[in-house]
């Protein structure tokens, strides 16, 4: 609880501090709100369900992009673990090509898919799937034998041993990629709607800026990184603590 | 069964590792009979193949030559009528003490109520059943044996394979194993085979004792151990019974020693 009460009083000084330099009037409504003026376009956004609507298309988006990746991914990582010939060449090729930023990849969706809705769930997609097939093939290389040995010997087979041994046995090392995938399919997702204008929170932001509303903006930045923390705490933080507490892992 | 077939019967088995300078054997023409409810040990200096031989009788590994016959038939898969307990025991941290006794019988689809009553009754026997919501991380090394020895108990192996199982365990808490090892011993009836390079507590332990030489491994004397149970370590009677498997393992010991102190030169 204590946590908490800091956090609280964290959060009071900044709106404080904020409010405080808006008095001094420095700069003119438009370009710096006020606190007040931010939380009257949330609620705003919110009566007009203009931010349900938005919310309700970039969660489509992600749902389907990371969703994509994910399946993509853990074949592509089970592929380069089991072949030693796409170990060689896709996986290197994999490594390479996760450290492009995935927005380097909208050109080419833009042409391949038009300017629609594919087009930007590509988008999200190369954003997760790299993390997602490195983390599928590392932590399937990090499972010690051990366990599979005592699998087998135990009766497990093919399925069983998949699920009962393998999966379980490989998840401390695959979700912090899941996670890393999520937020960059996130990332990506928000940079495709700012570029290419097609609904969605991304799309939002860049109306507010049309419109010289800052505190639109202000509003909808909140409401993405709200989204974004609130997935990274309830599902990847509620795994994590899970895990943790089976595998007798420090935090 | 037939009085005249063997229950287990390893027949010369020999074993090779390809390594980067050329073939290494580690197994060489191995024969040993086991019978039923039998409590064999093996001893023989560390590396020297032991682990190897129980991995193939598991069918965890292939023998370069030779066959294990169980029951008078060639044995083609690894089933969990022969459990392995392994050196490092190999249990599962993402699953709690019971779940992980629990482990073979799901996947035997055994139904869940029974399932629970028979991890329970092993988690009895080996003195954890107040630990059974543990995870493996919150326990200590004896009671993490303890919980290998429930696992592999609850799927009524016929034979036994331990492989060094109290070898990193502090004296008392190993002394207290041997006493509850021969216990579930004489009431489950298990055929074991146990793999030591303690001889003192392969004597305490064994009705026999086989004695391994060194690379590559082969069987180098058998001896029979009549001395009454349950058995102390450090009992007087015992010292007389180990001297005599010492001697025989002491050249195989310095063997060994002589090798590694050549190759370091």
């Amino acid at each position: 609880m204590k946590k908490i009460i800091k956090q609280l009083i964290f959060y009071s000084l900044i709106i404080f501090l904020w409010q405080a330099v808006i008095m001094l009037k420095i700069w003119p409504d438009y370009i710096f709100p006020s606190p007040m003026k931010v939380l009257e376009a949330l609620i705003e956004g919110f009566n007009n369900s203009t931010f349900p609507r938005a919310i309700g298309i970039s969660l489509r988006r992600i749902f389907l992009g990371y969703g994509i990746s994910i399946l993509l991914g853990c074949f592509l990582g089970v592929a380069i673990h089991r072949f030693k010939i796409i170990n060689d060449t896709v996986g290197g090729l994999i490594l390479g090509l996760q450290t492009l930023p995935s927005i380097c990849w909208l050109p080419l969706a833009l042409i391949w898919f038009g300017l629609n809705e594919r087009a930007i769930i590509f988008v999200a997609i190369m954003g997760a799937l790299f993390s997602v097939t490195i983390a599928t093939d590392s932590s399937i290389r990090n499972i010690p034998p051990l366990y599979i040995k005592v699998g087998k010997n135990m009766g497990a087979r093919r399925l069983a041993l998949l699920g009962k041994v393998i999966i379980p046995a490989a998840l401390p090392h695959f979700i912090p990629g899941l996670k890393q995938g999520w937020s960059f399919a996130w990332r990506s997702l928000m940079a495709g709607e700012l570029l290419f204008v097609n609904l969605g929170l991304g799309y939002l932001l860049m109306v507010g800026r049309e419109l010289n509303d800052m505190s639109q903006v202000i509003a909808v930045m909140l409401v993405v990184a709200f989204i974004s923390i609130l997935v990274d705490k309830l599902v990847f933080g509620r795994i994590e603590v899970n895990l943790r507490k089976r595998w007798g892992l420090k935090a | 069964m037939n009085n005249n077939i063997a229950y287990l019967k390893i027949e010369n088995i020999s074993k090779n590792f390809s390594t980067p300078n050329g073939c290494l054997p580690v197994l060489e023409k191995i024969n040993l009979e086991v019978k039923q409810s039998d409590f064999v040990c093996i001893v023989g200096p560390s590396g020297c193949g032991k682990t190897t031989l129980l991995n193939i009788i598991a069918n965890l590994e292939s023998a370069t030559a030779g066959r294990v016959l169980y029951k008078g038939k060639t044995l083609l898969t690894t089933e969990p009528n022969r459990l392995v307990i392994f050196q490092e025991l190999g249990l599962f941290p993402w699953l709690n003490v019971r779940d992980n006794v629990e482990f073979g019988l799901k996947v035997k689809k055994i139904p869940s109520a029974k399932r629970k009553k028979i991890a329970e009754e092993y988690l009895r026997m080996v003195n954890l059943i107040k630990f059974k919501n543990f995870f493996i991380h919150e326990l200590s090394g004896g009671m993490k044996q303890r919980v290998a020895l429930a696992r592999a108990l609850a799927m009524d192996p016929e034979i036994l394979l331990m492989d060094e199982p109290f070898a990193a365990l502090d004296a008392q808490t190993r002394d207290l194993l041997h006493q509850e090892l021969q216990k579930i011993w004489s009431d489950t009836k298990k055929t074991i085979l146990f793999v030591t390079h303690n001889v003192r507590e392969a004597v305490c332990l064994g009705d026999k004792v086989i004695v391994f030489s060194a690379q590559p491994a082969s069987i180098k004397a058998s001896f029979e151990i009549n001395l009454p149970r349950p058995r102390q370590i450090e009992s007087p009677g015992l010292i007389d019974t180990v001297r005599p498997i010492i001697e025989e393992l002491k050249p195989e010991i310095a063997k060994i020693t002589k090798v590694n102190h050549e190759e370091n030169n």
